[in-house]
């Protein structure tokens, strides 16, 4: 029997996505154990962040260990049962009365269609917000870029977690894609022999024309795509792989290095949803001239 | 006067959501079999609600790889297609131009596609 406690505030944050890291640190070579995970002294978790924490306690289940998580506060029982995530630790799902939440799922890398449909559900729930249909448009596909990436690069054996929610007092909506692949840094060592340091590998992976693709289909645009709206947006992305968390807010990159290593790449993505940009670009762009 | 094939991208990926670079890889395999018999082809963009760099960079984005520019340029068009879907095609299309201009990949790409063991 192995016990931990995990403790704090899990929060999008820097400090929030470090103690998920050391957590899953510390049980990684657990095999065939039955872990405890005691959450009493979690005094609130950003319910995006069931994302990495589900996939970290996925992970550790396909270990052939068997996770129970143990003294939940009310309030916190009550987030993380709105989204689904208790749901795979023995408890019902309850009723997210306000439609705030965007359910927990593991999804393998060819279930994009189903993807594409659990999107489209959850993204008109009665308590999401009313965004601009070009807004809901960009924040869409943003999703499926951040997918996509997975599948395409990720290498992952285990899966790729999601999850969501709308904070309504602060107009903004999170919503987090994860898998537990090889991470950036390792992804562009294997594929193009570059040798970063995590940090310098997510840099690279969010700019210019960069890619790690080889092979006959071209790629290197979707996380630069997804900088490009958030910036316009005003909103914030997050990205952790191996020991790298990059943010970028206000139009600034910002940039820590992790305790230890996450394994594979947990992307989160905050949108202003108050934003009335119409995103159709005044170009000089037709039909005509795009090839 | 030339037949010109018209395709619906809706139609070929059963779907308004044109985002899975699989689904875009059935979408190249049409076009690129009408370019390679020399028909002239329309992709309509009618319907598709949401559109991803991985799905155009299937769907187009390797036909630099097999086919020259000036081929694509006067054999594919596209047309209801809106003005943000537009700037991401002309992205894709650009990122696919750089890509290709390493001609190691250019040779990859048509051995592997067209089957051409000199890749030429």
């Amino acid at each position: 029997m192995e016990h931990i406690k995990l403790q704090g505030e899990i929060r999008s944050d820097y400090a929030g996505f470090n103690s998920l890291v050391n957590f899953a640190a510390r049980l990684a070579s657990c095999e065939f154990e039955h872990i405890r995970v005691d959450m009493s002294g979690v005094r609130w978790m950003d319910a995006n962040m069931c994302a990495p924490f589900g996939g970290i306690l996925y992970k550790l289940s396909r270990q052939l260990n068997t996770v129970s998580l143990t003294g939940l506060a009310p309030g916190m029982e009550t987030i993380l049962s709105k989204n689904g995530f208790l749901s795979n630790y023995g408890r019902e799902k309850t009723q997210d009365t306000y439609g705030t939440t965007i359910d927990y799922k593991r999804f393998e890398p060819k279930d994009g269609r189903y993807f594409g449909s659990y999107v489209e559900t959850h993204l008109q729930g009665k308590g999401l917000p009313h965004m601009s249909a070009a807004l809901l448009k960009k924040f869409r596909e943003s999703i499926f870029e951040i997918f996509s990436n997975s599948v395409i690069h990720s290498d992952t054996k285990f899966g790729i977690f999601s999850c969501g929610q709308f904070f309504p007092a602060k107009h903004r909506l999170d919503f987090s894609i994860v898998d537990l692949g090889v991470g950036i840094r390792e992804n562009l060592r294997q594929k193009a022999g570059l040798q970063f340091s995590a940090i310098e590998a997510i840099n690279w992976a969010t700019e210019g024309r960069n890619t790690t693709k080889t092979g006959p289909i071209p790629g290197g645009l979707g996380l630069k795509l997804l900088r490009d709206f958030i910036g316009i947006n005003k909103g914030r992305i997050q990205i952790v792989s191996d020991k790298g968390y990059w943010e970028f807010a206000n139009g600034a990159v910002a940039t820590s290095e992790l305790a230890v290593p996450f394994t594979g790449t947990a992307v989160n993505i905050e949108i202003n949803t108050a934003d009335e940009h119409t995103y159709c670009l005044a170009s000089e762009l037709s039909p005509e001239n795009v090839f | 006067m030339e037949e010109e094939l018209f395709m619906k991208l809706m139609e070929i990926v059963g779907s308004k959501l044109c985002v899975a670079s699989d689904d875009g890889e059935r979408v190249h395999g049409q076009i690129a079999a009408a370019l390679k018999e020399g028909k002239k082809v329309k992709v309509s963009f009618e319907s598709v609600e949401s559109l991803t760099s991985a799905f155009l960079n299937s769907a187009i984005g390797q036909l630099y790889g097999e086919f020259p520019e000036e081929k694509i340029k006067s054999g594919l068009s596209v047309c209801d297609i809106e003005t943000d879907d537009l700037d991401l095609l002309k992205r894709v299309v650009d990122t696919a131009k750089e890509y290709f201009k390493d001609p190691a990949r250019v040779k990859g790409a048509r051995k592997e596609i067209l089957g051409d063991p000199d890749g030429r």
